[in-house]
């Protein structure tokens, strides 16, 4: 009887996600419009490499920060997928040319050996999961750095590419003028991905058992597998980064999978800011131009950098991201109350 | 003839290590009732409601919903099969806007509408705030309405009242009797306040100890000789 007395209204939830998409591609067109301008206008190669190696890494950190914003986990091991990822398109490739079907194939298998690591560790609280991760991903850089035949061991290994991957010549990805345009392209297309799984019911699930993942057992939901598959989410994520690396350099090396790798990507995270998907994007262009700009002037960068975070983290606890948003909307309600 | 009761309980018995929290205890609660359960601190309320809704293994004993022996099953499948339950300590989704876990709550549920139960809690005016921003009686509220959201066969409240000024109290006490008495929603209470438990309740159980230490309508457990010495008494 009643519920043919309320209309089905249009609520406020169903607006938003209403309006969600629109937004969401004209930020794109934004955020890919940005990529094109910088590509054409910075003419310096140094420049250039630099940042091509900022996007990399800032594929890498959008990973390991989506862990963190949507399961409230640290992982110490996460270059184990990074490095991981270099190797498997390396051995992919001496054994075929069709590289393409390589790199897919090695982020949909990282993607399943995480998702099953994952269904076992993340059962595992707090700083307990960030030791595992930082053994298994440890164990993982001794056993390449060990295994001399197929990887070269500890002096790393160099990786014969086809002339032509993904359709392009193998040299556009080895310029960092077109490699900076490629790498931007595959990291707005990442954040435009999960941004569209975060506005379906995946987003509020995950981020609900980040909050409180007892009662949300109670209002109806397992939760280990949505935890294990954003490990795997994260993981492959982190292996594109690891892939466009290789594929940039033509070589890996065990120190790619090192844990000081992982610190140094959730460094980015940390200054970024997990609490947005592109916080820890930023987070490693800041270190890169940061290392790069204070380093030309001190040895002691690493120092000043220590310092400089820690500012950051007592200023904005949310990071550069959360500190932007802060600031949006204070504008926002400023102007809300005056118009 | 056999009645189907709502919920049912059988000789339930939790241990903490040497601790026996609860032992032994039964209980039957009738599709629309609403059932106190009083007893002094530490007598096993909280652990009896951890044992009905599966957060706590059991020691011995069963646990049966509308008939069907769920001791077997996980805190998952009791919720979704109509056995629900709110905390003690409050427990929802502080970093979460309150429309959005509402509606997340709703949506495992066929026909549940968060909305509705929004309304009749008076959350529905703080659907766009974080869960942490709002006042605590409020969160108390949202904790109750995330058990609530469609329409539970059972639903398990540990001290709801705690923390809400005497309006809000009566507020919720007439909402559970009409919960019980349009939606026949089985109600157990456990509540401090007993002024609250006999004026709502259409039966009470008393725990001390972990056992059942007696079972009756409130006029007969008022005038228990053994309740007034070992509860009511000394509370009074
Ligand atoms: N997690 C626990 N571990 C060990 N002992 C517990 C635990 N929870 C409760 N107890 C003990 O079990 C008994 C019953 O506690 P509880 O069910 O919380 O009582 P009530 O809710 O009636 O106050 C108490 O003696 C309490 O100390
Ligand atoms: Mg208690």
């Amino acid at each position: 009887m009643s519920a043919t007395l309320t209309a089905p209204a249009l609520d406020g939830a169903q607006v938003k996600r209403a309006s969600r998409l629109p937004r969401l591609l004209s930020l794109t067109s934004v955020a890919v419009a940005v990529g094109l301008a910088v590509s054409m206008l910075v003419e310096s190669n140094t420049v250039m490499s630099l940042l091509t190696q900022a996007v990399i890494y800032a594929v890498f950190a959008l990973g390991l920060g989506f862990l963190l914003k949507q399961n409230g986990m640290v992982s110490f091991g996460h270059a184990l997928f990074f490095g991981l990822s270099g190797y498997l398109v390396g051995v992919g490739a001496s054994l075929t040319g069709s590289v393409g079907t390589v790199v897919v194939l090695t982020i949909a298998g990282i993607g399943f050996f995480a998702f099953a690591l994952a269904l076992v560790i993340v059962r595992v609280p707090g700083i307990a999961f960030g030791m595992l991760t930082l053994a298994i991903g440890q164990s993982f850089y001794v056993l390449v750095s060990k295994s001399r035949g197929v990887t070269g061991g500890a002096d790393g290994m160099s990786i014969e590419f086809p002339p032509r991957v993904f359709g392009l010549e193998i040299g556009a990805f080895q310029d960092p003028a077109s490699m900076f345009l490629i790498s931007w392209l595959a990291l707005v297309a990442l954040v435009l991905a999960l941004s569209l799984l975060l506005g379906t019911r995946f987003g509020p699930l995950t981020e609900a058992i980040r909050e409180n993942e007892e009662r949300v057992r109670f209002i109806g939901f397992r939760t280990l597998l949505p935890r294990a598959v954003v490990f795997a989410i994260s993981a492959m994520v982190t292996a594109v980064g690891g892939a466009l690396s290789a594929l940039y350099t033509g070589f890996v090396s065990p120190e790619s999978l090192h844990w000081s790798v992982s610190g140094t990507v959730l460094i980015m995270v940390v200054l970024g800011g997990s609490r947005t998907l592109w916080g820890p994007a930023v987070g490693a262009v800041v270190y890169y131009l940061f290392r790069d700009y204070v380093g030309e002037h001190t040895t002691h960068w690493m120092g000043i950098f220590g310092v400089s975070l820690i500012a950051v983290i007592v200023l904005w606890p949310a990071g550069i991201a959360g500190g932007v948003m802060h600031a949006v909307e204070r504008i926002k309600r400023g102007s809300g109350r005056h118009a | 003839m056999t009645m189907t009761y709502a919920l049912e309980a059988k000789g339930l018995s939790v241990r903490y290590g040497g601790v026996t929290a609860n032992d032994g205890v039964s209980m039957r609660i009738a599709p629309g009732e609403i059932r106190g359960l009083i007893g002094p601190n530490g007598a096993g309320k909280s652990t009896f409601i951890d044992a009905l809704s599966g957060r706590r293994a059991t020691a011995a004993g069963s646990v049966h919903l509308a008939g069907r022996d769920i001791t077997a099953l996980g805190v998952v499948e009791r919720r979704l099969l109509g056995l629900s339950r709110s905390f003690q300590r409050t427990s929802i989704f502080p970093g979460m806007r309150i429309g959005a876990q509402m509606e997340l709550a709703a949506s495992k549920i066929p026909d549940a509408d968060a909305d509705e139960v929004m309304r009749e809690l008076g959350l529905d005016r703080f659907a766009d705030r974080h869960a942490n921003e709002i006042g605590y009686g409020d969160q108390r509220r949202l904790d109750i309405a995330l058990a609530l959201v469609g329409r539970p066969s059972v639903l398990l409240l540990d001290e709801p009242m705690a923390g809400l000024s005497i309006e809000e109290s009566m507020k919720l006490a007439r909402h559970l009797r009409e919960l019980a008495r349009h939606w026949g929603v089985s109600v157990l209470l456990v509540e401090h306040d007993m002024e609250v438990v006999f004026g709502i309740s259409d039966s009470i159980t008393v725990l001390e100890t972990g056992k059942l230490l007696a079972e009756g309508a409130p006029a007969e457990i008022r005038a228990h000789p053994k309740v007034r010495e070992a509860y009511l008494g000394s509370a009074a």
